[in-house]
């Protein structure tokens, strides 16, 4: 029996039955287990132990000196009780929002226009490239002597930057480090972008262009439409990397003024590395992987991340 | 399925990774070094450039004892961090540097340290031959705990004379001076007193003198023992009444919160003029030195911090770092060469090497040999000051445990840019855990 001269074989037979020529995908080259054991072996020594000592370090009182010391639910209620920790959890969120809102328009429009294959646009694309390739610390201590208020930019500029207090207010602290943020960051969406956009086939604009599609028409019908799945993988990076800044907040704010940007990465390495109270910084820790967990899965359910279908449909 | 591998991988990444940063710390020392440690102490002191002077010392001592030791050095700001990991572990140190006060505390309450009690009685040098009002600052329930081994830090005002020259203000003596010459700086267009308040610590300087001065050392003290009481009293509140007025006052400006000290930033508003004073510890000498040489050379002015009319603190206590010290592990091996090497932290090599380095040692024959420091007026004028002062206040961040610091700094910088008042503050101080 060939499955090609049968004519209404039922797939799960097929696939039972199958002779060497019709394999079926599953049985192609699939790798065993053992492929994926080095890999494995490291997510659990590295991230699945780690969490799993995390959650029992969250019940306990521990400074680093003597044994950890059981004390139940205590971390738990001291931290719901506490009202630096919502408000870091809700600065959390809205830095990582106001990331998303300030860099996706500008990679998106940057990444599209460095898709054309001019050599301006080439050369200048290797230049916005440059911050991504600078480290986060580097880039975070830059900014804050650009941004001092009496030797930097800001003294120059009055008439734009006040008396230049920008990382005294929370509301001009917050600005600054979204702007650092977005300036480090932008090149890596635009990238992706850039990618992207390549990739989408030509005569779909020629075709357009026959029908008389202006240049606007065009970017909303066909390059927004086709760039869909690269925007929903630009936001999930920029949310996984939002909610887990952390240097940035070191160097340029410390958390100030006041708790005003103590989001909560910084708010655990606070309790843990400078208060030594380890249980609680686990407990901090642990709330963070939650809000993560479940922004993550809202994210991957409204965006159809999951079942993500291809762009090239008709094609 | 597509959708249960995509999931783990967006939200572990998140979470995990911040997960792992904390829980890494907590392997810390498992494995047993004894190897070789038979007949060595370990010294571990905090890294920077005056290791120069420890290593020194340590070679001296290695020439004549049979026990040896051996000089470990973590860099500058991992040091409470690894030592707090460390501290209890086989690799533990004999000898360690510390801040004393509350960067001791719990390891004294951990039963880790030994009371230097017994090497006191047997050499009553180790005690006698330092100032008193450093001395104390190791001590721990009435037990000291450590041996003065750098120099001290006494904070100052400083000031820029050609400001205050251009301005027609002298240095002020007291609290309604320095009220007054804010007044006239900040009509003459310079904001009157330069302060690094993103680096936190530079605004509880003013806490400290202002309480010190008002109070006297006697209320933080007591606050300090857990007697919370001591922050609603009613010289707390004339205390933050004052800081208050000079804030409001506009003596910091209005963007002090952006600056820091740190970065050069505060510094360089004194010596470019665009700033009178500034409050700091007796580094700032060494700082103009290295980033405004001019600066320092020529138009570089010091003093004490002014009088407060009807304060009960007296008018010659200092604050700040008073200095740093070696503490002994109970557990070491070799408590005998141990005690002889803290009796070389007040030997004339000691002095000697680290005024050299630019350090002002607190050692009772430190004044013979001052004509040798690179600025001996200024090393004379420091040395008198810590000498005859009745109390020298440890900075309050140090003198509590280390849990307590982000508490301290969030309630000075929320004080001074209106975010809590005089309750506020007294409510998060009261929070502090007891030292």
């Amino acid at each position: 029996m060939t499955t090609a001269t049968a004519p209404a074989v039922d797939s799960e037979q097929t696939e039972r039955t199958a002779p060497p020529r019709g394999r079926s995908a599953s049985e192609v080259g699939r790798p065993g287990f053992a492929w994926a054991a080095p890999a494995a072996v490291f997510f659990g020594l590295f991230a699945i132990v780690p969490l799993a000592l995390v959650v029992v370090l969250s019940f306990a009182g521990w400074d680093g000196l003597g044994p950890p010391r059981f004390v139940g639910l205590d971390n738990w209620k001291k931290l719901l009780d506490d009202p630096v920790m919502l408000e870091s959890l809700w600065l959390s969120v809205l830095l990582t929002g106001l990331g998303v809102l300030v860099q996706t328009p500008i990679a998106l429009l940057l990444g599209v226009w460095a898709a054309g294959h001019q050599r301006n646009r080439a050369v200048l694309s290797a230049v916005y490239f440059v911050p991504l390739l600078l480290s986060v610390t580097a880039v975070s201590v830059l900014w804050r002597a650009v941004l001092d208020p009496n030797f930097g930019v800001p003294s120059q500029a009055r008439w734009l930057f006040g008396d230049g207090n920008l990382l005294g207010t929370q509301a001009g602290a917050i600005g600054v480090l979204a702007f650092v943020g977005a300036w480090q960051f932008t090149p890596l969406h635009t990238l992706i972008y850039q990618g992207a956009a390549r990739a989408i086939p030509k005569v779909l604009y020629q075709a357009a262009e026959i029908d008389g599609a202006g240049r606007y028409r065009r970017f909303f019908h066909i390059t927004l439409p086709q760039l869909r799945n690269s925007i929903i993988t630009s936001t999930i990076l920029m949310v996984v990397g939002g909610l887990t800044t952390f240097d940035t907040v070191l160097i340029l704010t410390q958390g100030g003024p006041g708790t005003d940007t103590t989001i909560s990465a910084y708010y655990m390495y606070q309790k843990a590395f400078k208060s030594f109270d380890f249980g609680a910084g686990a407990a901090v820790a642990l709330l963070l992987v939650l809000v993560a967990t479940v922004i993550s899965l809202v994210l991957v359910r409204l965006s159809g991340y999951d079942r993500m279908r291809s762009t090239m449909e008709g094609l | 399925m597509k959708q249960r591998v995509r999931f783990p991988r967006a939200a572990v990444t998140g979470g995990v990774a911040l997960a792992m940063v904390l829980s890494l710390s907590a392997c810390g020392g498992g494995s047993d070094d004894a190897a070789g440690r038979a007949d060595e102490i370990h010294v571990l002191v905090y890294g920077d450039a005056t290791n120069k002077v420890e290593k020194q010392l340590v070679e001296t001592f290695n020439k004549t004892s049979k026990v040896k030791a051996v000089l470990d050095t973590i860099p500058g700001a991992d040091y409470q961090a690894k030592l707090q990991t460390v501290i209890n572990s086989k690799q533990a140190p004999d000898v360690f540097f510390n801040w004393g006060g509350g960067s001791i505390k719990p390891f004294v309450d951990a039963g880790l340290l030994m009371p230097l009690d017994d090497f006191i009685a047997k050499d009553p040098g180790l005690k006698s031959n330092f100032l008193p009002s450093v001395f104390n600052t190791a001590e721990v329930d009435g037990k000291a705990y450590g041996v003065p081994m750098r120099g001290t830090q006494p904070v100052m005002l400083f000031h820029n004379k050609k400001v205050l020259r251009e301005a027609g203000v002298s240095a002020p003596k007291t609290w309604d001076e320095l009220l007054a010459a804010v007044k006239t700086l900040k009509a003459k267009g310079v904001t009157p007193i330069a302060l690094g308040g993103g680096d936190k610590w530079p605004t509880q300087m003013w806490f400290q003198y202002v309480y010190d001065r008002v109070a006297g050392p006697e209320l933080f003290r007591k606050a300090l023992s857990g007697d919370k009481s001591a922050w609603e009293s009613a010289d707390s509140k004339k205390a933050l009444g004052m800081i208050k007025e000079l804030v409001d006052a506009g003596a910091f400006g209005t963007n002090y919160d952006s600056v820091k000290f740190t970065d050069g930033g505060s510094p360089a508003l004194l010596a470019t003029g665009k700033a009178a004073f500034e409050l700091m510890g007796s580094w700032e000498y060494a700082t103009q030195q290295d980033a405004h040489p001019d600066f320092a050379a020529s138009d570089l002015g010091y003093g004490t911090f002014p009088t407060v009319a009807g304060g009960k603190g007296d008018p010659a206590n200092l604050a700040g770092n008073t200095n740093n010290f070696y503490s002994v592990l109970k557990r070491t091996k070799h408590p005998e060469a141990v005690a002889e090497f803290l009796k070389l932290q007040y030997s004339d090599e000691f002095v000697k090497a680290q005024l050299g380095v630019g350090n002002l040692p607190t050692t009772t024959n430190t004044p013979d040999f001052l004509d040798t420091s690179a600025n001996p007026a200024y090393s004379k004028y420091q040395y008198d000051l810590v000498a005859k002062a009745p109390a020298f206040q440890l900075s309050w961040d140090q003198a509590y445990p280390p849990a307590a610091t982000t508490t301290i700094h969030t309630a000075v910088q929320q004080f001074f840019n209106g975010q809590i008042d005089a309750d506020g503050f007294i409510a998060s101080m009261q929070s502090l855990p007891a030292a």
